[in-house]
């Protein structure tokens, strides 16, 4: 049933500088997680795109968060009701 | 007897605090097998009926039913209502419970369960030793 999903996370995971993605619903419902993306975190990774796009409630586009450390950079997007993070190695200095 | 005292309301305090942190959370009960709390911490916001070992107890049912499934043991029930949502965790002997707005974000009631567990392990021990006396 979730083949189509799982197919797009294999594929994310095979781009240049991902280390991990996780998909999660909008109650926090890890729905596919890959790499070092833990799957207990689908629940603050909705939370965080909720906050957010409540920060810009009228923005067209959804926002993007990056959440930027040294150990690495996480990517988050919610769209159509489904959340997607990307974990990605650090940027360069 | 006052430092058990003092211990306990430090733990309630605890609970408190991640409520206020968790949008739409009313309440954390952990209580045993039969629904009896052994701490809860809760708001205004929450139906008494959700705090009764009654309901509490039902879940001890539930996850034992749910084990016979062929999946395994049972280890937590999302029960979704229109107002409310409950998630209760199976921390033998021990019942983790939240009680939660069902527009509450059910994957962090879940996650909570990794911040809970040294404070589980506490009363789990406690109990241990009480049962064993």
């Amino acid at each position: 049933m979730e083949e189509a999903l799982d197919k797009v996370l294999d594929d994310t995971m095979n781009m240049p500088g991902v280390t991990g993605v996780l998909c999660t619903d909008k109650l926090g419902l890890c729905l596919g997680a890959r790499g070092n993306a833990p799957a207990h975190s689908s629940g603050l990774i909705a939370t965080l795109a909720n906050h957010a796009k409540a920060l810009e409630a009228n923005a067209e586009a959804p926002p993007i968060v990056c959440l930027e450390s040294d150990s690495g950079n996480i990517l988050i997007r919610a769209k159509d009701g489904i959340t997607t993070a990307i974990y990605k190695v650090p940027s360069g200095p | 007897m006052v430092e058990a005292f003092n211990y306990s309301q430090e733990l309630k305090q605890y609970l408190h605090r991640i409520i206020r942190r968790v949008d739409g959370l009313y309440a954390i009960i952990v209580s045993d097998r039969d629904g009896v709390p052994v701490i809860r911490a809760a708001t205004e916001n929450v139906p008494e009926l959700a705090l009764r070992p009654g309901f509490l107890a039902t879940f001890s049912t539930g996850t034992d039913q749910a084990s016979k499934l062929g999946l395994s043991r049972n280890k937590a029930i999302v029960s979704m209502y229109t107002s409310y949502q409950v998630v209760q965790l199976s921390k033998l002997p021990l019942i983790l419970s939240f009680v939660a707005s069902s527009q509450a974000n059910t994957g962090v009631l879940l996650g909570l369960e990794n911040e809970l567990s040294d404070l589980l392990k506490d009363i789990k021990a406690a109990v241990d030793i009480t049962v064993s006396q």
